[in-house]
């Protein structure tokens, strides 16, 4: 924070701090020209690949932004960390913090949640008959419930990443992960078998935060809206 | 392989409470009861274990399991630690209460125990205050117990309240009056709880713009209000309608600067809710300050006409206490040994905190700050020590 907005802080009619949680990497580009629309600029740091900088303000007196992972964004936003976010519903089904809000389907980073396994095992495989399998994935949760649901009891080993290997070097046989074109699955001789959900992301909000600054932070979920409405038009 | 337990360490959710937030905690339950002491409301104290059949019967199924329970070794029944307070309170009115005229108004503090915290209140054992107004349906009795908790919120120190109203009735209503099947009102109730848009637009068929509208139309009261009479509703949802719009007139009314908003679509928490509700907030405080609203005292939880229509409030004092300033710095007087007893009394008559000393001490300062005192008596006379 610069010292003059650290005055502006404690001055009476100062703008409350608002900050704004997003995810680092590929759905950052997607969302860039839709911040802009909504009139949020960043400060240059943000867009410095060598900045080490984790916060960063806006153009928008009290409104900063944090960069982290794309879990820890809905975190930071159920926790009252972060006043709004952007997060898949990946990540939102695998949490479900009830203290989260998804009032905006932003329709950018589109991608499906899939259970995957190799194609050799695919021919000879009939999935009514199972009772207990074994994946890999990030999503230990919503894999759990999926299997659930259909009375499959799910053993999940939780990987970070590089999930594709896990059955090419014997560690288990499915997996369940993110597909957008299905190509990395494919370079790893993998097939899609079920379909968990789809993803996009969604303008999330802090619950609180909603009920105790309806207006400042219902307008930013409206303004976003008009961008979306506007892009679909 | 040594796997003593630490004696410091406590089962997970139960913390020791120090000075001074102890005491600090004490005063604030103490003027919140002092504030619905002011408006009629009796305090009423329930005992912490009861039969399991009882305290879970009704209403309190929805907390069978997060309820603790014990066998009696007296009478060979299951006991259960009370996960809540309010089915106590709704207990006594509706059986040894029964002679006193209505609308009962009573009011508790107490400590309640869970077997799980939530992801917001990782605490399993905390302290709940509330009222209960017994036996009426005016809208003027959910105003009355919505101001009362902002006011005694207010006199804690709270600031930045805000009020989130609903009706967890409208919702269910509208999608039997929209013949939805229970299975996707289900799930649309889910969907509606996170304000999952994209998730309301793929679950609520025909309820869906509706749906979308209402919840677009959540927000400030005025506001939500306004937008909620300009909807066509089915006639079902008249009652609720007009009810939702009184009280926010009546709230208005009495309490003209209290931050309201409206969730037309909000639900969850509020299962066993017959009627209007409400959510306390403060800005910048994590979770809920507290929350209540309507249903049926000694009602048997199927039945939405068994009982007496009531509603109430409770504040959950973990999230009080965070929202509240913290406790204030207090003065303490040293008084050296050997100070006269009666010289001790008229100071502490005249509000001073003493501290005595039980030895003579060679520096009577260095040991009164030793024992964290403010002050020292010098000659009779209390001294500020710097």
């Amino acid at each position: 924070m610069t010292p003059m907005r650290q005055a502006a802080a404690g001055a009476p009619d100062a703008p409350e701090p608002l900050v704004l949680a997003l995810p680092k990497g590929r759905i950052l580009d997607e969302l860039r020209p839709l911040m802009e629309a909504a009139g949020i600029h960043p400060e240059p740091a943000f867009d410095d690949p060598g900045s080490r900088a984790l916060r960063f303000s806006t153009n928008v007196p009290g409104l900063s932004i944090i960069r982290v992972r794309s879990f820890d964004v809905a975190t930071f936003v159920a926790f009252g960390a972060a006043h709004l976010g952007v997060a898949g519903n990946d990540v939102l089904m695998e949490f479900d913090y009830p203290e989260i809000y998804a009032p905006l389907d932003l329709k950018i980073g589109k991608c499906r949640l899939a259970v995957a396994e190799p194609a050799t095992l695919v021919e000879g495989d009939d999935p009514t008959r199972w009772s207990h399998v074994r994946v890999a994935t990030k999503y230990p949760e919503v894999t759990k419930r999926h299997f659930a649901a259909r009375g499959v009891q799910a053993e999940c080993i939780k990987l970070n990443g590089a999930m594709e290997l896990a059955p090419t070097l014997g560690l288990c046989r499915r997996i369940v992960d993110l597909v957008s074109t299905g190509s990395t699955l494919r370079a790893n001789g993998l097939l899609e078998i079920e379909h968990i959900a789809d993803v996009s992301s969604r303008l999330v909000v802090n619950r609180a935060a909603l009920k105790t600054r309806p207006d400042e932070i219902g307008g930013w979920i409206e303004k976003f809206r008009e961008v979306i409405d506007g892009i679909q038009a | 392989m040594n796997d003593a337990i630490h004696r410091a360490l406590l089962p997970a959710g139960l913390p020791d409470l120090l000075p001074p937030d102890a005491g600090h905690e004490a005063a604030i339950v103490e003027r919140l009861m002092a504030a619905f002491g002011r408006s009629g409301y009796e305090r009423v104290k329930p005992p912490l274990i009861e039969f399991e059949s009882t305290m879970l019967s009704g209403s309190g199924q929805a907390l069978a399991t997060e309820t603790f329970r014990v066998m009696d070794p007296i009478s060979q029944s299951m006991l259960a630690l009370r996960p809540d307070i309010t089915l106590q309170v709704a207990r006594i009115a509706t059986t040894r209460l029964t002679r006193r005229p209505r609308p009962l108004r009573l009011s508790y503090g107490g400590q309640v125990v869970r077997t799980r915290g939530s992801h917001m209140r990782p605490e399993r054992q905390f302290g709940q205050v509330g009222v209960e107004l017994i036996g009426t349906l005016a809208p003027e009795a959910d105003a009355e117990v919505v101001v009362l908790a902002a006011e005694a919120l207010q006199a804690a120190g709270v600031p930045h309240l805000s009020v989130d109203l609903n009706v967890a009735t409208l919702v269910p209503t509208l999608c039997r009056a929209l013949n939805l099947p229970e299975e996707d009102s289900a799930r649309l109730r889910s969907a509606l709880d996170r304000k999952d848009a994209a998730g309301v637009a793929a679950v609520g068929g025909p309820a869906a713009a509706l749906m979308g509208r209402l919840m677009a139309a959540s927000g400030p009261a005025a506001r939500a209000v306004a937008a909620l009479s300009a909807l066509e509703l089915p006639e079902a949802a008249e009652a609720d309608r007009r009810r939702l719009t009184e009280v926010v007139r009546l709230v208005k009314e009495a309490a003209p600067s209290l931050m309201l908003t409206v969730d037309l679509v909000e639900h969850r928490g509020f299962e066993y809710h017959t009627g209007l509700g409400f959510t306390f907030f403060a800005r910048g405080t994590r979770g809920e300050l507290g929350r209540g609203g309507r249903y049926r005292a000694g009602g048997d939880g199927r039945d939405p006409l068994s009982g007496e229509p009531s509603t109430g409030f409770t504040l959950y004092l973990d999230t009080v206490l965070r929202a509240a300033p913290g406790p204030q710095p207090t003065t303490r007087l040293f008084l050296p040994h050997g100070t006269d007893p009666g010289e001790g009394r008229r100071l502490r008559e005249a509000g001073w905190t003493t501290v005595a000393g039980l030895e003579p001490a060679s520096d009577a300062g260095a040991e009164a700050r030793r024992q964290r005192c403010t002050h020292l008596l010098v000659a009779g006379e209390p001294v500020a020590l710097d």
